[in-house]
């Protein structure tokens, strides 16, 4: 949308909001273009109604209804497996709301961003840890390694202090490198600096890591299960969100707002850009230090492999797919992005998972209803005409086995093709899967449908062949990759973030 | 703000420039005295090789970043999949212990083959993952490459696995040695891969600067909207760049197979990093300042690791510093002009 | 003593001399028009007096102090405030935010604050709250309050112009520079404008600088005129005086040819 849109004609933009009714609907009305935008972005159906509710309760409320489940998850189970997973979601919730201020109120791309997550576990190990000998209180060592990792962030930012936001992303990246190399090096080794009166000290325990990290022992009391961690987690996640929500409204983030907005008219109102660009670095850097503490006392140590791009990767979908900006579309992001990977981890549960996800965009993406219809029956039969010919044609084709996936499974078997030897014709597919989605792209109306078919079968022949094989490792990625790429083409906004005007 | 904080603001801003410095002369003052002429030359050559290979790498990310202010992440994988293609271009044609043809065809084949192909592979990269996010706010492409970064890399890793492929160039062409007096040697590869790549360098220069399409592609660069009324094909100018980006970073992976042997599906990662920095340091937007940050950051590399404590390991930390310290002191690069915002 | 002073003000770009040597001034309570032919520097004196840009050589003083080589945050903070050519507003925030943010630079609560609601912050949002609303009721009926929620991006072109000059109001500034505050305008939006410039100077006591191509404009509201071509000032005075001005002229409409001039 350009910034000029003047018209000429009758003047009606000083008209009360009652007399609205009245005025005819034309294009230069002033009030009719307001609401034709209004208009466009409400959804109809039932997600408007779902949206407008939403929106109808108070800020308090939508804190207790994203929160809600987690509070009462502990009394609906105990499985410790459950625990893990939950805490591990809320630690990347509270990653991503710290990486969320400095990319989606401040508007910097901070590549670097988990190298300041493993400073804060680094940091803490320390201090408290079996390996360093200290044993410092979690309630001192704690607020010192948030704080410290405060400091690093205000470092690194300084030297954005005349950069532009894309080199910005580059030296953040070489950042985590840089401390991915020092981490796995700072073992007053062979390889590791002489500091100067020191000599060569081990700080990080090297490759195999900072390990007999102490659990919290704060005010006195023992954080020693997974479930103690959770609680603590899910406190500290609470209390930020709502902190962050204060912010949100007052001048900081006004100004950090202004600042995404437009940083020279920003500048030219009195909003210091550069030092709130650092105040964003910094607040982003200890939210993930403070994260960092929680990580290396749940894992009882600090491990350089942790921290790497795949992480990174992840936090960022969270943060995309919730919403920039947004601070409950954290959690949702956190719940979507870290279910996958611990579903995927029994291949019978990702089977399900992935049919199901397939389904479900089949009918959000297909309207009116039929269509999707259409297409589900269609791939069926389709896929079991292809089995039959080929049962017949090509023995080998079908000789393969489904393990674990149950009943569910053995269907499958009489569905999919499964080659004995799947090696070069999966590899085959899988170009032709990526192929066909892309024509997908191009391709409109009934056509979609047509192709879809084929489409459909094809990448269940793909998952069952290949991507099953690797589901928590590089299947996950590939997923996240195309994830991250999709949304930014159809829905940049994210789920919970509003869709923006843009100067060019 | 008072003096006081003023002046430890100015301090902690010069902080990071003198810490580099520091760093660089407490370096140097551990590089022996007494000048070891084999090592020097050996780094030398070695670092020119590499240096022109991320020189390739480099001049992919400054035309695309010319015309579409975009930082291309996924820039660094398209030059693993070359590298890749080329391996198994290899193999289809027989392996290197028997190829069909004989050694040097086979690896212009490979080069051909490579090239077109991720130039195909960068221009389809363009037309569904940038192509709708060229007037959408700065971070969205940045994002979208971030995710066509993370899929090439695991497609690499699910397809063809984590362990290393080996071009066995001993076996294809054989490495042969030439010397000049009893320190300087350079082998056969080293030489095609420095002198290809300068040529292509000339060849990308001469095409910018003499054909119409190169003039499109000026124009593009300095205002879009302005070339698109003159009547210049936008999307055909970027495809084109793209192209000739991607099929640059080809040839740049199968000379890295061809002089370093092993390739492997996360090395675009660093080497996309490294080439990104020589655009930076050699000034982005300019093609000569693309090379000549590539040979900068090869002979750094080189010489760090041949001559500094530790130097293998922290080989990307001496780059890394090198490019802090030019943000520093010029930002806009070796050959780059500074831009200046119109309000 | 003037309230802004340039005092021999040059600036190059590359070897384009943009501005050459200029002396300008405004006096406290009177509105001073800029004009002349494009290209002849008008929006790079504002870039100068509002730090985008650096002087070469001379300086800017406003209320005795010195404000060249300020960054452009703390100029606005001494008393300057300005209005864009292409109007910059911040069209993703709500009209009452645009304005609201403009008033950080007199605010004080740090994030700290913010985050745990302490007394002075829930105290200066609702002091920013109210000074924003009194300066968006300067402008009546068009920015009135079932406006203030509305995203900027959804008002009219006239008001979005408004709004602009409503949020440099909130930075407390003592003189307005306002860049072609009726480009883009019809006769009766730009009747409007003019009236309202004139409002700010008599009863909100601004001291206004503004760039103008809008002769009608210029006339309605000046007390002097300051008339500039390729970088130099070629005249000044009352409008009466420049309009007549035979280099004023000249910039405009060109020299006379010989032929012509039997």
């Amino acid at each position: 949308m350009s910034s000029q849109g003047g018209h000429q004609g009758e003047d009606l933009t000083a008209v009360p909001p009652e007399r609205l009714d009245a005025i005819e609907a034309g294009v230069g009305t002033d009030e009719w273009v307001a609401q034709a935008e209004e208009r466009r972005i409400a959804r109809t159906g039932l997600s408007g109604l779902v949206q407008r509710g939403w929106e109808g309760i108070p800020p308090a409320g939508h804190l207790a209804i994203l929160m809600g489940p987690f509070v009462l998850f502990p009394f609906i189970t105990n499985e410790g497996n459950l625990y893990r997973y939950g805490l591990l979601t809320l630690l990347y919730a509270l990653l991503a709301l710290g990486l969320n201020v400095v990319v989606g109120f401040a508007g910097l791309l901070d590549l670097g961003y988990v190298a300041f997550f493993g400073c804060g576990a680094y940091l803490y190990g320390i201090m408290a840890s079996g390996h360093t000998g200290h044993h410092l209180a979690a309630q001192w060592a704690i607020p010192i390694a948030t704080v410290a990792t405060g400091l690093v962030g205000l470092l690194l930012g300084l030297t954005s202090w005349r950069l532009l936001g894309d080199y910005l992303a580059i030296v953040t990246l070489f950042f985590l490198q840089a401390f991915v190399i020092f981490v796995n090096n700072a073992n007053g080794g062979l390889n590791d600096f002489s500091y100067p009166f020191v000599g060569k000290v081990d700080l990080t325990g090297g490759a195999n890591g900072l390990d007999q990290i102490d659990p919290f022992h704060l005010f006195g009391l023992h954080i020693t299960t997974t479930k103690g961690y959770y609680f603590f987690t899910l406190i500290s996640l609470t209390l930020l969100m709502t902190m962050l929500f204060f912010v949100n409204r007052s001048r900081t983030g006004r100004a950090w707002r202004a600042l995404r907005e437009d940083p020279l008219a920003a500048e030219t109102m009195t909003i210091p850009v550069n030092r709130l660009k650092l105040l964003a670095f910094m607040f982003g850097a200890a939210t993930a230090g403070f994260s960092g503490t929680i990580y290396g006392a749940v894992q009882s140590g600090a491990f350089p492999g942790d921290y790497d791009v795949g992480l990174l990767i992840t936090i960022y979908a969270i943060v995309i797919l919730g919403g920039l900006g947004s601070i409950g579309g954290v959690v949702i992001g956190a719940l979507i992005v870290n279910g996958a990977p611990e579903l995927l981890r029994s291949s019978a549960n990702a089977r399900f998972l992935f049919y199901g996800v397939l389904v479900l965009a089949l009918f959000i993406a297909l309207r009116p209803w039929y269509k999707p219809l259409i297409v589900l029956f269609g791939t069926v039969a389709f896929g079991f005409a292809v089995h039959g010919i080929a049962t017949a044609v090509w023995s080998r084709g079908t000789a393969g086995h489904i393990d674990g996936g149950g009943a569910f499974g053995r269907g499958l078997e009489h569905w999919v093709l499964l080659p004995a030897r799947t090696n070069t014709i999966a590899g085959w597919a899988y170009f032709a899967l990526v192929a066909a989605a892309l024509v997908l792209t191009l391709v409109r109306g009934w056509w979609r449908v047509v192709v879809l078919i084929p489409t459909l079968y094809l990448a269940a022949f793909v998952w069952e062949n290949k991507l099953v094989e690797q589901v928590s490792g590089a299947t996950r990625l590939i997923l996240l990759g195309a994830l991250l790429v999709v949304i930014m083409n159809v829905r940049p906004a994210g789920i919970f973030g509003t869709s923006r005007v843009e100067i060019v | 703000m008072r003096p006081a904080t003023r002046w430890a603001a100015r301090f902690l801003c010069d902080l990071p420039l003198v810490s580099c410095i520091l760093f660089f002369a407490e370096l140097a003052r551990s590089v022996p005295l007494g000048i070891n002429w084999s090592l020097f030359f050996g780094e030398l050559v070695s670092g020119l090789t590499l240096g022109s290979i991320y020189a390739l790498i480099a001049l992919g990310y400054t035309m695309v970043y010319g015309i579409l202010k975009l930082l291309n992440f996924a820039h660094g994988d398209v030059y693993m999949v070359g590298a890749f293609i080329g391996y198994f271009v290899l193999h289809w044609l027989g392996g290197p212990l028997s190829p069909a043809v004989t050694g040097w065809f086979a690896v212009g084949v490979m080069f051909a083959v490579a090239m077109l192909g991720c130039g195909a592979l960068g221009v389809g990269i363009e037309r569904f993952a940038y192509r709708r996010l060229r007037d959408a706010p700065r971070i969205a492409p940045l994002i979208s490459a971030l995710g066509v970064s993370i899929f090439l890399q695991n497609t690499a890793l699910l397809l063809w696995g984590p362990q290393f492929r080996d071009y066995d160039t001993f076996d294809l062409v054989g490495v042969k040695s030439y010397h000049i007096g009893t320190n300087f040697f350079i082998s056969n590869v080293q030489i095609l891969t420095i002198s290809v790549s300068i040529g292509l360098t000339i060849v990308l220069a001469l095409v910018v600067s003499r054909t119409r399409t190169g003039k499109a592609m000026r124009a593009t660069s300095f205002d879009r909207d302005a070339a698109e009324m003159m009547g210049i094909s936008i999307d055909r100018v970027i495809s084109f760049t793209f192209f000739i980006g991607s099929a640059l970073a080809a040839a740049g992976g199968v000379m890295f197979g061809l002089v370093f042997g092993q390739i492997f599906s996360l090395m675009g990662f660093t080497a996309g990093l490294k080439g990104f920095t020589a655009a930076v340091v050699g000034g982005i937007g300019s093609i000569p300042g693309a090379v000549l940050g590539g040979f900068l950051i090869g002979l750094t590399e080189a010489f760090a690791t041949g001559y500094l404590p530790g130097g293998s390991v922290y080989a990307n930390l001496y780059v890394f510093a090198l490019l802090i310290a030019m943000f520093l002191i010029r930002p806009s690069g070796l050959l780059g002009s500074p831009a200046i915002q119109k309000v | 003593m003037a309230l802004l002073e340039l005092r021999n003000v040059s600036k190059a770009f590359g070897g384009l001399q943009v501005i050459d040597r200029l002396d300008m001034h405004v006096n406290e309570g009177e509105i001073v028009s800029v004009i002349g032919p494009n290209g002849a520097g008008k929006t790079t004196v504002f870039n100068l007096i509002t730090g985008i840009f650096r002087v070469d050589s001379g300086e800017i003083v406003f209320e005795g102090e010195k404000v060249s080589g300020l960054s452009p945050h703390k100029i606005t903070n001494h008393g300057i405030a300005r209005t864009f050519q292409t109007l910059r507003l911040f069209l993703n925030m709500t009209v009452l935010e645009n304005v609201m943010a403009a008033t950080y630079g007199h605010t004080r609560a740090s994030i700290v604050e913010a985050m745990l609601q302490l007394p002075r912050s829930r105290r200066e949002e609702r002091r920013i709250k109210a000074l924003a609303e009194e300066k968006l009721a300067f402008f009546g009926e068009r920015l009135a309050g079932y406006r203030h929620d509305q995203p900027a991006y959804s008002l009219s072109y006239a008001n979005r112009r408004r709004l602009e000059i409503a949020r440099a109001m909130a930075t407390n500034a003592r003189l307005l520079l306002l860049d072609e505050p009726a480009a883009g305008m019809n006769p009766h939006e730009t009747h409007e404008i003019t009236e309202l410039i004139g409002k700010l100077r008599d009863d909100a006591g601004y001291s206004i600088l503004v760039i103008e191509h809008d002769m009608h404009v210029v006339e309605g509201i000046s007390n002097r005129v300051v008339a500039l071509d390729h970088g130099v000032k070629i005249a000044e005075g009352s409008f009466d005086e420049v309009a007549t001005h035979p280099l004023v002229i000249e910039a405009y409409l060109g020299a006379r040819a010989e032929a012509e001039a039997v």
